[in-house]
């Protein structure tokens, strides 16, 4: 095997769509000076592995886990600033917190039906069950974007306000004209992905965690090829290694593109290919 | 290539192919030729000497596959497992795993004369699984890498490589790294934007080798982390040179 051939092995035969990426300015590992710097080392970074597109959300630079509504404005200002500098790349999400719901509902429409922006972005100020998330559910499916909530089930212990995936399934069944996207298939484990079976509304998303044999075949396994969309976490993680949790698993070819691309496409009701 | 970091065996947090030629045929899938093979099994048993078999007689079958034999030197018969090592040519490499083992490197310094004597290189592995996704009832904590490095400064005379750590920890090891010509990492678990870019730019190219924690991890991943950030030459250090130059020490 020649090393052209291998890299060609690991390399995506089609577009990619990554669902889940934040700017280098809330995670490293570079210090950015700007918005330009950000994008320049994000799209580098991408194409290397095959990126065409990325949603992006910032959780502010200091990552705070309880963000005020202004430094949540703040972090929807630097990914619209990131679409503005490269807009065939970013497609911007709008991160609010439930903490504030009336805040929450005027940043999205401030973002999502003033700035065109594509989603809404849910951390961990409040766990998926708290009542905080409802006119923030009721505004998404108003304005037709889906919601992408954070998820993870630790076994050292979730934080108090971040979700388990049972959490996301009792939102989706409370709101199941909202369409979701429940993120972290590897931090969600066998046990997130049975806890979403029976609720179409949600889909998950392939980033977090190492790249863990078996995962995405169990997902597309029980979920269906439908409801599984490729996200790398990046800069966290590193976007060849998610992306190749999709191109390595055992599955059929035409799976593996609807994952890569088609899936998050029609979530975003993309005009695509 | 080299695959420095490859198991049989099974996990009980994960539903993986871990047989031999399963195995084998995965990480061949990805262009490697010489596969360093440890027995996943031995990490919980409270005697992992037991499960070493299982890579000797995976080595007898292929010739492709070097043994990686597990010890714990707060065994008793730990002097016996490392003779048997030491007298099997395919065997360049042990394997420890304090966090298993539940030991201090700290407690191993004969242990360690007698390794150097043996000639054989040691992975120390950081961790198996993130701890975020292990067991309840089944938890094993990181190793400091930090101990490794100092097994490293208290024994020049054997190679040590770190098994399994992140990519934070190998960049804050980097002195480490640069100044104790016997300490080298694997890239097995290295991962976020540009981490062996990154490392590469702080001149730790010739401390990488190549590790895809397979059957655990999948090898695409591995290499993508390489392939994708590297020009041809310096992936080929990783992937290969430095593997051969510094296993292959005294053959």
């Amino acid at each position: 095997m020649t090393i052209s051939s291998l890299r060609k092995q690991i390399l995506p035969d089609g577009l990619v769509l990554d669902i889940h990426v934040h700017p280098v300015h809330c995670f490293g590992p570079y210090t950015v000076a700007s918005v330009k710097e950000d994008v320049q080392r994000l799209t580098a970074s991408a194409r290397r592995s095959g990126v065409t597109k990325m949603c992006v959300f910032s959780l502010c630079p200091s990552t705070p886990y309880e963000p005020t509504p202004d430094q949540c404005g703040e972090a929807n200002d630097y990914v619209l600033a990131m679409r503005d500098k490269a807009p065939e790349i970013f497609i911007p999400f709008c991160y609010v917190t439930p903490a504030y719901p009336d805040e929450a509902v005027a940043e999205i429409d401030r973002c999502v039906r003033g700035a065109q922006m594509a989603g809404i972005k849910l951390w961990v100020a409040r766990r998926a069950t708290d009542p905080g998330l409802d006119p923030i559910m009721v505004q998404a499916v108003q304005l037709d974007v889906p919601v992408l909530q954070h998820a993870w089930l630790k076994t050292t212990g979730n934080l108090p306000g971040e979700s388990t995936p049972c959490d996301v399934a009792e939102l989706a069944r409370r709101h199941p004209d909202a369409r979701i996207i429940m993120a972290h298939l590897n931090g969600a484990g066998f046990r997130g992905i049975e806890a979403i079976v029976d609720v179409p509304n949600v889909v998950i998303d392939t980033s977090g965690g190492d790249p863990e044999s078996s995962m995405v075949e169990a997902a597309v396994a029980r979920l269906g090829p439908d409801r599984v969309v490729y996200g790398s976490d990046a800069p966290i993680r590193h976007f060849g290694v998610s992306i190749n949790k999709v191109i390595g698993a055992e599955i059929p070819v035409e799976v593996k593109r609807a994952i890569l691309w088609d899936n998050a496409a029609g979530l975003l009701k993309m005009d695509t290919r | 290539m080299i695959d420095i970091n490859v198991w049989t065996g099974y996990w009980n947090t994960l539903f993986v192919k871990g047989d031999v030629e399963t195995v084998r045929r995965t990480v061949q899938a990805y262009g490697v030729e010489q596969i360093f093979m440890a027995p996943l099994d031995a990490a919980w048993c409270p005697d992992p000497h037991l499960y070493n078999e299982v890579v000797y007689k995976a080595s007898d079958r292929y010739d492709d596959i070097f043994p990686v034999p597990i010890i714990d030197p707060t065994l008793p018969n730990w002097q016996k497992e490392l003779n048997r090592a030491a007298a099997c040519t395919e065997v360049r490499l042990i394997k420890l795993l304090p966090g298993y083992g539940g030991y201090d490197l700290s407690e191993t310094d004969d242990f360690f004369t007698s390794v150097c004597e043996a000639k054989l290189g040691v992975m120390i592995q950081v961790r198996i699984d993130d701890p975020r996704h292990q067991h309840p009832l089944a938890q094993a904590p990181d190793v400091p890498a930090s101990s490794i490095a100092a097994v490293a400064e208290r024994n020049p005379d054997v190679t040590i490589i770190i098994g399994g750590a992140s990519t934070s920890t190998i960049h804050a090891l980097k002195e480490q790294l640069i100044t104790l010509p016997n300490l080298h990492a694997d890239t097995s678990q290295l991962d976020g934007l540009d981490a062996i870019k990154i490392l590469v730019e702080d001149s730790l190219l010739p401390k990488l080798i190549y590790g895809s924690h397979a059957p655990l991890f999948m090898p695409a991943s591995s290499i993508a982390r390489i392939l994708n950030d590297l020009d041809d030459e310096s992936a080929m250090k990783i992937m290969r040179g430095n593997g051969e130059r510094i296993l292959n020490y005294d053959f």
